[in-house]
């Protein structure tokens, strides 16, 4: 990979992108036909993969430009509702119905209109990407026009991300209400029960977030991204020397909901279902932490922090089911109090101490 | 008990004796068609028969009736009366009818059986019912006004016109107002379903609406229904309707109103903590909702003490003890937060925001494992029920309580800020921390402090939540998120700004419900606000001059 | 010299944070897969018997929203359980639950499900509450032909051979309350608010409850129907308008209100004036569990809508619930013997029995023959005698109307003649209809 070395000097971190893509493109699978791992833990694996791509643009929009959006989930969920009307309408149809059993429920005799261009991949596919980044745009546009950020944009975005949710909610909405959409059966032809799809997914979402890695690399290490950073440190000096911070700061919330529309819509398939507890205030605020948690104005913290946290969180809800919440609280806490730089900072941190003690050890010994 | 019960009971019937039927002998008659009723539908008649008679003597097997503790014995109505003791299932008996008394066996003691040895007689709960209103007509001389307010009420859909001399009577020596007007409409009313020639008709209809009582327009629209004695009577008691309806409609909203103000004093009250801390500490503390949690859990446990270790049940002293109590919990809780937690991320808000969210978790999940389940404070006798201000607004006292709960904390944060030393230094800290330092403020004390009553004033509100919703380890988090908007749309750190927005939000919200259902309300209400922040971005009381810019 | 340190530092920094990434993956990877390390890869299903154990799964939020009744069934299922593998457990095999937390998030319920199901390999699961949280783990149940033993009340339309539905469906409970309310017996009730908490079981409910009653000659304008968020806390609005809609008599409401909402909402209803006597509310989701160590002098005589009481006089539940305070006790749970049963809970007790009771008859834990074996059985359970449906996975049961009593338990007032057929696909037969 040809990325510029960075000021610390990352000619290197090569080493853990070979690592990481070694581990996951060869050796999970490899051991999954193996007998190592079963087929729900590459799922488990594809799903994270998910979360690390909207992960990746919480830390565009927050790591790099600092601005802190509360309603990535909504996105997320944008896309991911986008490839669930496609998936349930292909499954009304592979059980001959006329209609998705919510709406009949519903006493609705026809499919509302919003509905029909999902009938195929392509419009769908194109949709839940667009959709998010299109709302993104409109979104943004009012709230960085009105120069609203901070704790300002903070809140409004939760309150946006809460309203949503509610109206999601509703059955009026015609997306399902508290139950959202389920009960999917295939995409594209293919069973979505099978193990072979589900590693094909699985191996869809690992190069989706490599893509997704490698072109917000490309972001943050070209001129935009060096604005972008710019306008994190110091936004009224960039605006003074007449940069366009509405332009910059616009651009990179749609990428940001971009990217988690591609992540939702690649979630849902690998899920099986789709409600709006996804979307809640909490979620966009476990985002955040994913991000914090890895390292915050990193691209790898982002990945490392929605992988690492989401993989504690579906085993410490197994293994402790009573007292989960008290280890991932506490992982928040001393987090941020003790490395503000998340994971990353932390190996970075632990590799000093370690460099230091030999070194120290050494010159006593000399 | 049940003796007082009937001395009053007694006292009544003599009362209205002499306006009662000749007492019949039937009552054994009736008594037995209860017990053992020939046709279906018997038991029923038989009930009512007996609720009417007025008889003394089957008062207590009435009284069975209506507390399904009906049982037979040999052939006899029998009641089970107290336990032997807590461990047996032993009861005493007591025979209900022809006399009421202990039954004693051959050595003159007490009868003890278990209740699984008599037969229960099993009363329909409509037949309790109807006893329960028909014993309930007997109520009008009782001696609490809300009881002789229900009786009267009850008596409304009676058809029996003999009752217009009983409640003559009984509203000459009416005193309590609001019994007075109950009583009267249940008159006016009975007089006006009793043929009456329609300038008769028409000088009740505005005798009724003049009187205007609870049921007025239900009574007038009724009549107006059944065609009144004459069309025109009909319609003149319709428009006498609709015209009561027009006005009530403005108490409706004046209802709305006063439903905003209770909203609005509970968002202030849990927002003006989070708007000082914010203010002083640029600290967004996701955990604020949890300190709310912590002093109604607080209340909650000043209850049990009461109840449980001091065992003083039904006493609102449980209650004044838990105010100041669950300030200072919730204040302690969050000075401990600032200690371990916030010390280290002053002037960091975005981190401060993590570190309080985890912190909430544990807070919820601590919560949970101590308390469990969904609990609930009882409310406080002395704010059961509500103010009414008309017979057709009534202000629930909780909510008046926590109107002027709010109104005090927010004076005396006010008089707190602006007319004491620590008030000041906290200004002053707010406005520049290293300056204040300079000058010789110890700004560790003064966020201590600040901390310290930000958090009890969120424990404060949960203790005022207590009053109107249940105690449950994540009641924290439904208000949060209005508790940030209110700050926000007031302007950050600004008292006065979510005072205003507090009470703007309470109130519009309400308002919006009359309309909407209560989601889009909520939705409407968001989308105001992003629209508000469009023209004032730094809400309604921003910073003036530079310092607002980075 | 500093550089000289930093570079240095970067180098070692990306071999340990390298390795440390490699090891950390490796040891998560490991506990995902929980030891199973024979599991087959890529093929799902076949539950896994072997030994002298016979796994279950316990799918129950115990965090999150829905803790407060979940847990309960999940000791529940834990008591049963116990009971079981103290009398010799099934087919000779000790039964081992295997608990989890889907944390009340839809997503989870899914992920947990599959992972009891193809990584833990256990033969049946008992589990949700919410119907989202069932329709969230009902395609991968069909899709790895696992057994899932649903408990709780739910809105039918929906069956499926996978999920055995001991819960009641809507002819069962919904229906009789109606029934009830209309009959002279009940009070001759003629005007119903239909007051619920905005999701798929009141939506469902409440349709069902108003074409039931158009059917029966209810006008329309006499039904109001009304809908609140979840954790709804402020019913001032509400119960202003149905104040207003009680003043001409006759009039009650039918709550589906779910939760921590139904406090507030007697309360607001009780300052308001309003009581049982002028307009009962008849509950369908209001148990002894959740007026557990509540104050409940404002629910008093209003009504609720069930297919079990801890009230009710039966051996079988006097036993039952004697156990169940013992257990909670004994556990330290919360609330210890103080602790009460209601409908989920013996549902999600019964459902052990049945399931056990199922594989003994079959002789195997295989779902298919447990299928099989359940339809027809029948069995005491604290709530009566009551039967698998010859055809759906349902249970035939009584339906009853309880009356709340000061505390907190239910005076069971009226009970169904015989046992009532589940009907999950709820129709209005025709010669109901004008």
């Amino acid at each position: 990979m040809s990325i510029k070395p960075e000021k610390e000097g990352s000619g290197k971190s090569g080493w853990i992108n070979l690592v990481f893509i070694l581990f996951f493109a060869v050796v999970l699978p490899v051991g999954n036909r193996l007998g190592l791992f079963s087929i729900n833990t590459i799922s488990l694996w594809g799903r994270y993969f998910c979360f690390a791509i909207a992960a990746l643009g919480i830390d565009l929009i927050w790591g790099y430009t600092g601005i802190l959006s509360m309603c990535q989930a909504f996105f997320f969920c944008l896309g991911g509702y986008g490839m669930g009307m496609y998936l349930l309408l292909k499954a009304t149809a592979q059980q001959g119905l006329a209609l998705p059993d919510f709406m009949t429920w519903n006493s609705m005799t026809a499919l509302p209109a919003f509905w029909h261009p999902f009938h195929h991949f392509i419009p769908a596919f194109l949709l839940s990407l667009l959709v998010p980044a299109f709302v993104a745009f409109v979104i943004g546009f009012f709230i960085f026009r009105s120069r609203i950020k901070g704790v300002y944009m903070a809140i409004i975005t939760q309150a946006l991300a809460l309203a949503m949710y509610l109206l999601f909610l509703r059955n009026e909405t015609k997306l399902g209400g508290t139950n959202g959409l389920t009960n999917f059966r295939s995409l594209l032809g293919f069973d979505l029960s099978a193990s072979s799809v589900k590693i094909g997914l699985y191996g869809v979402s690992l190069c989706m977030l490599c893509l997704a890695y490698i072109a917000c690399d490309k972001i943050v290490h070209s001129k935009f991204g060096k604005i972008l950073q710019a306008i994190r440190d110091s936004e009224s000096r960039v605006g003074y020397t007449a940069y366009r911070v509405l332009h910059y700061k616009l651009t990179v919330f749609v990428i940001a909901a971009f990217l988690g529309g591609l992540a939702g819509m690649l979630y849902v398939p690998q899920t099986g279902i789709i409600t709006p507890g996804r979307m809640d205030v909490t979620a966009s605020v476990e985002m955040l932490m994913w991000v914090a948690l890895g390292g915050r104005g990193k691209l790898k913290g982002a990945i490392i922090g929605a992988l690492l946290v989401n993989c504690l969180y579906s085993v410490c809800t197994s293994v402790f089911p009573e007292g989960w919440l008290f280890i991932l609280g506490l992982l928040y806490v001393l987090t941020v109090l003790y490395f503000d730089k998340g994971f990353l900072g932390l190996f970075a941190t632990l590799g000093r101490k370690l460099k230091f003690g030999a070194g120290a050890g050494a010159g006593r010994g000399a | 008990m049940k003796t007082s019960f009937q001395i009053l009971l007694c006292l009544a019937l003599c009362f209205i004796g002499r306006y009662r039927a000749a007492a019949a002998d039937s009552a054994g008659v009736y008594v037995e068609q209860v017990l053992y009723p020939q046709q279906a539908g018997a038991r029923s008649l038989a009930i009512g028969r007996l609720a009417v008679l007025q008889e003394p003597s089957v008062l207590p097997f009435l009284e069975a009736i209506s507390s399904s503790n009906l049982y037979l014995l040999d052939g006899k109505a029998v009641t089970l009366g107290s336990r032997k003791s807590e461990s047996e299932d032993v009861f005493t008996i007591y025979e209900l009818y022809p006399s009421h008394r202990l039954l004693l066996d051959g050595h003159g003691q007490p009868v003890l059986l278990a209740a699984s040895g008599l037969k229960p007689v099993e009363i329909s709960r409509i037949d309790r019912l109807q006893l329960g209103a028909a014993a309930g007509w007997l109520n009008i001389f009782n001696a609490d006004a809300q009881k002789r307010i229900l009786a009267y009420t009850q008596l409304e859909s009676a058809s029996d016109t003999t009752l217009i001399g009983v409640l003559s009577i009984a509203l000459k020596s009416e005193t309590n107002a609001d019994a007075y007007r109950a009583g009267r409409e249940t008159w006016l009313a009975l007089r006006l379903n009793h043929p009456a020639d329609p300038p008769e008709a028409r000088a009740l209809i505005d005798s009724l609406s003049a009187n205007d009582g609870d049921n007025t327009t239900a009574i007038l629209r009724a009549y107006a229904k059944n065609g009144g004695l004459q069309r025109d009577v009909g319609l003149y008691a319709r428009q006498k309707a609709d015209e009561m309806d027009s006005q009530y409609a403005w108490l409706q909203r004046l209802q709305n109103l006063f439903s905003g103000l209770s909203l609005g004093s509970i968002l202030i009250l849990i927002s003006l903590g989070l708007a000082i801390v914010y203010g002083l500490a640029g600290i967004i503390n996701m955990a604020h909702g949890e300190f709310l949690m912590i002093g109604a859990y607080a209340t909650y446990s000043v209850q049990l003490f009461f109840n449980n270790v001091l065992h003083v049940r039904d006493s609102d002293w449980f209650y004044l003890t838990a105010l100041p109590l669950s300030f200072i919990v919730a204040g302690l809780a969050g000075l401990l937060l600032e200690r371990l937690v916030i010390r280290r991320l002053y002037a960091k808000p975005l981190e401060s925001l993590l570190a309080t969210w985890g912190v909430s978790l544990i807070l919820i999940q601590t919560a949970r494992s101590l308390f469990g389940d969904l609990t609930a404070v009882k409310l406080p006798g002395l704010l059961a029920g509500g103010w009414q201000v008309t017979t057709h607004l009534v202000l629930p006292y909780s909510r008046i309580f926590i109107i002027v709960l709010t109104a005090g904390v927010v004076l005396s944060i006010y008089w707190l800020l602006f007319r004491t030393r620590l008030g000041m230094q906290i200004r002053a800290v707010t406005q520049n921390r290293n300056m204040s330092a300079c000058l010789g403020i110890n700004t560790r004390r003064v966020d201590a402090i600040t901390f310290f009553i930000g958090s009890g004033l969120a424990g404060l509100a949960g203790c005022a939540m207590t009053l109107i919703g249940n105690v449950v380890p994540d009641m924290g988090q439904t208000y949060i998120v209005d508790s940030f908007l209110v700050v926000v749309t007031g302007g950050v750190g600004k008292l006065l700004g979510t005072i205003a927005a507090g009470l703007g939000i309470g109130v519009f919200s309400k308002v919006l419900e009359a309309f909407f259902e209560a989601v889009y309300g909520k939705v409407l209400i968001l989308l105001f606000i992003m629209i508000f922040l469009q023209f004032k971005p730094r809400g309604l009381f921003p910073d003036k001059g530079r310092i607002a810019e980075d | 010299m500093t550089s000289f340190i930093f570079s240095r530092t970067g180098l070692l920094f990306k071999k340990f944070s390298a390795a440390a990434l490699t090891i950390l993956s490796l040891g998560l990877l490991a506990a995902c897969n929980s030891g199973d390390k024979k599991s087959d890869a890529g093929s799902g299903g076949g539950a896994d018997s072997s030994g002298n154990t016979v796994k279950i799964g316990v799918l129950h939020s115990l965090s999150g929203t829905m803790a407060i009744s979940e847990v309960s069934l999940k000791d529940a299922v834990q008591m049963a359980v116990d009971e079981i593998n103290a009398s010799g457990g099934v087919l000779g095999k000790k039964i081992e639950p295997v608990i989890v937390d889907p944390a009340s998030d839809w997503d989870l319920f899914a992920e947990k499900a599959k992972e009891l199901l193809i990584d833990k390999k256990v033969s049946a699961v008992f589990g949700c509450w919410t119907s989202v949280s069932r329709k969230s783990v009902l395609p991968v149940f069909e899709q790895n032909n696992g057994l899932l033993f649903y408990p709780v009340q739910y809105e039918g339309e929906e069956s499926s051979k996978n999920i055995v539905y001991s819960g009641a469906v809507p002819n069962q409970q919904l229906i009789p309350a109606a029934d009830y309310l209309m009959s002279p017996e009940g009070g001759n009730y003629k005007r119903f608010y239909l007051l619920g908490t905005d999701y798929v079981f009141p939506r469902t409910a409440n349709k069902i409850l108003k074409a039931y009653l158009l059917s029966k000659g209810i006008p329309a304008e006499n039904i109001i129907e009304e809908y609140t968020p979840f954790h709804h806390q402020d019913y001032q609005t509400i119960v202003s308008k149905i104040k207003k809609f009680a003043v001409g008599g006759k009039a009650c409401v039918l709550s589906t209100i779910n939760g921590d909402s139904n406090i507030p909402f007697y309360k607001e209803f009780a300052n308001q004036g309003l009581t049982a006597a002028t307009c009962p509310i008849m509950a369908f989701s209001v148990a002894e569990d959740e007026l557990r160590a509540m104050d409940t002098e404002f629910l008093v005589g209003h009504l609720a809508a069930w297919n079990y009481y801890q009230s009710l006089d039966l051996p079988e539940n006097k036993q039952f619930v004697a156990n169940f305070k013992a257990f909670c006790e004994k556990k330290g749970l919360p609330g210890g013997a103080k602790r009460v049963t209601d409908d989920p809970i013996c549902w999600a007790y019964t459902d052990v029995y049945l399931w056990a009771k199922a594989a003994e008859k079959a002789g195997s834990f295989d779902v298919a023959k447990v299928v099989d074996a359940l339809h027809g059985l029948s069995f005491d359970s604290p709530a009566g005698n009551v039967k698998m449906d010859d055809k759906v996975n349902h249970l035939a049961k009584y339906a009853m109307i309880g009356e709340i009593k000061p505390d907190g338990q239910f005076n069971v007032i009226w009970k169904s003649k015989g046992l009532i057929d589940p009907v999950p696909f709820f129709k209005l037969d025709s010669t109901a209809k004008k």
